[in-house]
């Protein structure tokens, strides 16, 4: 018994570097922000009565709300027809489609924010091409506006859903398929009433990530949308690095950080949602 | 019903899916041509091509080499930093799953899900406090911080796999506690460590959200001088460091392939 507690004891303090680190320069920080919002500059709520009456901020809410909602909508019917059309593929195919995935996926968001600025813009190659063309006369306004923000933003989002969904779907088994096909259901059918309800859990779990990756995101809005497309993320950024108006600053991160948790407490009253998050608790 | 309506409907799935991988994937490659361009300024290359543009990376002063060299550092320092922890963390919480590693855990992954943004307005304040902006150590620890989730992750991947019996077996052979760490299940879950020391050093590498924020003049990390270069100008240098990072994402993700399909076969 005493060898027991003794290797627990070992265990327990393997845990602890880590830990005390992550609590003292994430959790610390990050809880500082929280009480900033209600001290800075004077004790109260002041700072969230000023975010409801600040006609710049609710365009900004309302930009990240339209553009994060675009987003999701987009990233997820994007992805679900490339991972349900990966399940299908023959592996040797299936391997090559993954690349064009992963290469994405693993690419900086800086180079791909840099990409789309370059096929973009108004002098760009999509606009020379089209004009040389001769189907356009004057550039499209492609970039630098809520367009291009939703292309990047898109981009950025669909390799993660996409490989999301497909683990999801991977997991639906092959014989119900099988079944529904031997009873004489037509592919429609298959599709509508034996895949989609089968990959709710993982739709689910997916939207989840898009949202809040959407809601938080900086870099991308910030790039493609060059000030003209102010979202919440670079609203703050803005108040910090120009501005240092931090009482604004913290309460806007203080509500954002409420959203985010407030969506990951209401996904976690499903089961899915709790068998992913909490896997690997053995 | 109709023949041509099933063929439709088989078909069309797989035209959008392949519409739409091409819309991942070719955009990425505009570089490429981009930064071969003979021009001064971003264009398509219009009467020869030029190697002008990665010649300019190599110059010193141009800035490019040096903050290459600070985000390899920097990558390197966090990555080993945040592999150590998370190995740790990750093997004591596979021994003893009670209430404080689990906590530990959903405090550690917590950076994949909270906006960077939150985390970056934090750190400016706390780093002002102790003089850490703009420094190599304030960069690091928070690089070393946000490279902990993935290396908890795939380390811990490898560790439920690893069967508890074995370190059943040590003990009752009488190993002690630091023998069965590090000579029983380290050397077990390896490439779930190197995979984490990967992932590690590839997020540090790629950091920007809240670098931007705690760095200004002195250090300079690649993805920064990046952001800068955007905002600034149209300068073809940026489509050439660009190039060459598609080109090492490729070569990287090929060797991956690779090696993944010829460890385990009858996976993919």
């Amino acid at each position: 018994m005493i060898v027991v507690t003794n290797f627990r004891r070992w265990a327990i303090a393997l845990t602890v570097p880590a830990g005390a680190l992550a609590i003292c320069f994430y959790v610390l920080p990050i809880l500082q922000v929280l009480a900033l919002s209600v001290t800075e500059p004077s004790f109260g709520l002041g700072n969230y009565i000023a975010l409801f009456q600040n006609a710049a901020i609710g365009r900004v809410v309302r930009t990240t709300l339209v553009v994060s909602a675009m987003t999701t909508v987009l990233t997820i019917v994007f992805s679900y027809i490339v991972a349900f059309a990966l399940v299908q593929m023959r592996p040797g195919v299936r391997r090559f489609a993954m690349f064009l995935v992963m290469l994405p996926f693993w690419i900086s968001v800086l180079v791909r924010a840099f990409s789309w600025i370059t096929i973009l813009r108004r002098n760009g190659v999509l606009n020379s091409a089209l004009g040389e063309a001769g189907l356009i006369s004057e550039p499209l306004e492609l970039i630098y506006n809520q367009l291009g923000v939703i292309i990047g933003m898109v981009h950025y989002m669909m390799p993660f859903a996409i490989l999301l969904l497909y683990a999801n779907l991977t997991d639906i088994d092959g014989r119900i398929i099988q079944a529904a096909r031997s009873l004489g259901a037509r592919p429609f059918t298959i599709f509508w009433r034996v895949w989609l309800p089968l990959s709710m859990p993982g739709l689910a779990i997916t939207t989840l990530f898009i949202v809040i990756f959407s809601f938080g995101f900086l870099v991308t809005p910030a790039i493609l949308g060059a000030g003209r497309v102010l979202m919440i993320a670079e609203y703050i950024s803005v108040q910090i690095s120009g501005t240092l108006r931090w009482g604004v600053a913290t309460a806007l991160s203080t509500s954002m950080l409420l959203v985010v948790a407030g969506l990951v407490a209401l996904a976690m009253r499903h089961p899915a949602f709790r068998s992913a998050f909490g896997g690997s608790q053995k | 019903m109709m023949p041509g309506w099933i063929l439709l409907q088989r078909l069309l799935p797989r035209i959008a899916a392949w519409l739409l991988l091409a819309f991942l994937f070719l955009p990425i490659l505009v570089v490429i041509p981009v930064s071969l361009t003979d021009r001064e300024y971003l264009s398509l290359p219009d009467q020869s091509l030029s190697l002008q543009h990665f010649a300019s990376l190599l110059n010193w002063r141009a800035g490019w080499l040096p903050s290459m060299i600070t985000s390899i550092g920097i990558a390197i320092a966090s990555s080993l930093l945040a592999t150590a922890l998370a190995a740790a963390f990750a093997i004591g919480a596979w021994v003893h799953a009670g209430r404080w590693p689990t906590a530990m855990r959903l405090i550690l992954l917590s950076p994949l899900i909270v906006p960077p943004i939150i985390y970056a307005v934090g750190m400016v304040r706390l780093w002002s406090r102790f003089n850490l902006l703009d420094t190599w150590i304030g960069v690091t620890l928070v690089h070393m911080i946000l490279s902990m989730p993935l290396a908890v992750l795939a380390i811990g991947a490898s560790l439920a796999n690893l069967d508890p019996r074995l370190v059943q077996a040590a003990r009752s052979l009488g190993a002690r506690p630091p023998i069965v760490f590090a000579k029983v299940i380290l050397p077990n879950i390896l490439p779930g460590v190197a995979a984490g020391a990967v992932f590690a050093f590839i997020t540090s590498w790629d950091e920007i959200t809240v670098t931007l924020f705690i760095t200004s003049r002195r250090i300079v990390t690649l993805p920064r001088k990046i952001w800068t270069s955007i905002a600034d100008s149209v300068d073809p240098a940026l489509a050439a460091i660009a190039a060459v990072m598609l080109l090492v994402t490729i070569v990287g993700l090929l060797i991956r392939m690779l090696v993944w399909d010829g460890r385990t076969p009858n996976r993919s």
